[in-house]
């Protein structure tokens, strides 16, 4: 596991040292601290309900910025002729890659704390729906940052990368809506179990249901799985 | 100085992207305490067989085993015991030289205690000593050479691998990096490609020349030296009829083939003989051209490393392919 720690304390200082992490951040921040102001204070809510929505959508967006790097770059600066014939199994890579994204993850997600402190002080916001909404945010993030591991894994550049995990990652998150031009229950229920949107809504309106969280478990998990794969396959 | 151990094994080696073979049937050995240079034109297949012997890429057919591991199916174990510079180093621009070979050194499993002295010495080895708080970046094309030839060194590998190791850098740089290979290369195992014949000759106690991904000779400086004797060249110019000229020739015992052009100057025809070794056979095409025609030049021609190498390579009948 010392690689892959190693390989993760790495990847934060690269991102740290690069543009990249302080642009997502300002981006994430301001972002999320103009839905703020326009739904608490212009629109009235005493809640996080309308801002973690579009909290979701901003992740949507900018996880593919911070995921496009991670293995694409390697190719780019030929690094990976290094990464890849270092003791490293595909697993460590992809490990310390990930915990790298998610950390930044991480960042973002605490840097928006600083908005609670204006709704504890004017409203009396449920702590609970607050804490749900932030595990979903995360718990959504997670899934993003895997799928955008795995785009930047199949291919050697940054921009293809990005663009194909932003069209992956906005497709999860609409295709809940198609729903509604479904007869069939059954696939109006596949819809909907596919839609990153509807288990995260879950979460913001406070319920923590085992099957939303599976499933932000389970679509990092085989992203991350198929990674690694990868790593070992393309060989 | 070698122990006779085959630290790295290619049995016929083979990789193919699609149709297109770039290793084709590729076998050799090198044991510890030995430097084999690896030569051959752009496109040969080295730094294929490089990354394959590294691990970046497994073989198409055919077996690589280093330090004892099968690289295709314990590449991750073996990759303890390798160091490698590709053709390009691969270095992470936005670290420090410090941190970068910290970040190699813990990787490749050198304990926390040991880290700092072993830092140390690939710094002093490869003339780092002034740049270790520099972000890569900064660092000049010599430096970057040099880091990623440190970062290769880290943990004293039982294999070096390098890859043009001396591009890019001065003829300073150069020395010393021949002086750090040399110094490696009497315990370990170095394999390392290069475009400079002299520098093979100087440093590797065996050459193998590859062309087309295959194999055309292993042997050492003075042993393919030999090998080409047998074919020595007699450059002749002389004013002659063309057709008479390669009758005469080909009479004389020892010459083998001609390749007939003609000269720069005054109607005079330029004549490359092949000869084999015996001993004479210029005295004897002297004697049966200047009898007849006005000849102008008569030479013999010692091979050198390099025409060595590029008689290898331009010799499609694979004459020489010896291993």
């Amino acid at each position: 596991m010392t690689g892959a720690l190693a390989l993760y304390r790495k990847e934060l200082t690269t991102y740290f040292r690069s543009p990249i992490a302080y642009y997502v951040v300002a981006v994430f921040l301001l972002g999320t601290g103009y839905f703020f102001l326009y739904n608490v204070f212009l629109g009235g809510e005493t809640t996080m309900a309308g801002t973690f929505q579009n909290m979701g959508l901003l992740l949507v967006t900018l996880a593919p910025v911070i995921s496009m790097r991670l293995l694409a770059a390697e190719h780019t600066t030929g690094t990976a002729e290094l990464l890849l014939t270092l003791p490293l199994s595909p697993w460590q890579i992809v490990t310390g890659k990930y915990l790298g994204a998610v950390t930044i993850l991480l960042a973002v997600t605490a840097g928006t704390l600083v908005d609670l402190v204006p709704l504890y002080l004017f409203g009396t916001p449920e702590t609970t729906t607050i804490v749900a909404g932030y595990l979903g945010f995360v718990l959504l993030g997670m899934a993003c940052l895997a799928i955008g591991l795995l785009f930047s894994a199949l291919t050697h550049n940054q921009v293809v990368a990005a663009l194909l995990t932003a069209a992956v990652l906005l497709a999860f998150w609409f295709v809940g809506h198609l729903q509604t031009f479904q007869r069939s229950s059954a696939i109006r229920g596949l819809l909907g179990y596919g839609s990153f949107a509807l288990h995260y809504t879950d979460f913001i309106q406070g319920l923590v249901r085992t099957e939303s969280v599976a499933f932000y478990l389970v679509v990092s998990a085989v992203a991350l799985t198929l990674s690694a794969a990868y790593l070992q396959w393309r060989r | 100085m070698s122990s006779g151990t085959a630290i790295i094994t290619l049995d016929s080696v083979s990789k193919r992207y699609g149709s297109r073979t770039i290793v084709d049937g590729l076998s050799f050995t090198v044991e510890a305490g030995e430097i084999v240079g690896f030569l051959g034109p752009n496109g040969a297949g080295k730094t294929t067989t490089m990354r394959m012997i590294a691990g970046f890429t497994a073989a198409t057919s055919g077996r690589v085993s280093v330090a004892g591991y099968d690289m295709a199916t314990e590449n991750t174990a073996a990759a303890q015991h390798i160091g490698y510079l590709p053709e390009r180093p691969p270095l992470y621009d936005t670290l420090d030289v410090t941190s970068y070979l910290r970040f190699v050194a813990t990787v490749k499993g050198v304990p926390r205690a040991a880290r700092a002295g072993e830092l140390e010495r690939v710094t002093t080895a490869c003339h780092l000593e002034s740049v270790t708080r520099q972000e890569i970046f900064k660092l000049s094309k010599g430096y970057r050479q040099r880091l990623g030839l440190a970062q290769a060194l880290l943990g004293a590998p039982k294999v070096l691998l390098l890859d043009e190791p001396t591009a890019g850098l001065d003829p300073g740089q150069i020395q010393e990096t021949r002086e750090v290979i040399r110094a490696f290369g009497r315990e370990h195992a170095v394999l390392f490609s290069t475009h400079i014949l002299a520098e093979a000759t100087l440093i590797c106690r065996r050459v193998a020349i590859i062309d087309q991904g295959r194999l055309l000779a292993i042997d050492s400086p003075a042993g393919l030296q030999r090998a080409m004797e047998q074919s020595h060249r007699i450059a002749v110019e002389v004013a002659a009829p063309p057709g008479e000229l390669r009758d005469a020739l080909l009479a004389v015992d020892g010459v083998l083939a001609l390749d007939v052009r003609a000269a720069a100057t005054g109607g005079l025809l330029s004549v490359d003989c092949r000869v084999d070794g015996r001993p004479g056979v210029e005295a004897a095409i002297a004697r049966a051209l200047a009898a007849r025609w006005d000849l102008h030049r008569l030479e013999r021609q010692q091979p050198t490393l390099e025409t060595i190498f590029l008689q290898y390579v331009t010799d499609t009948s694979g004459r020489g392919a010896a291993a």
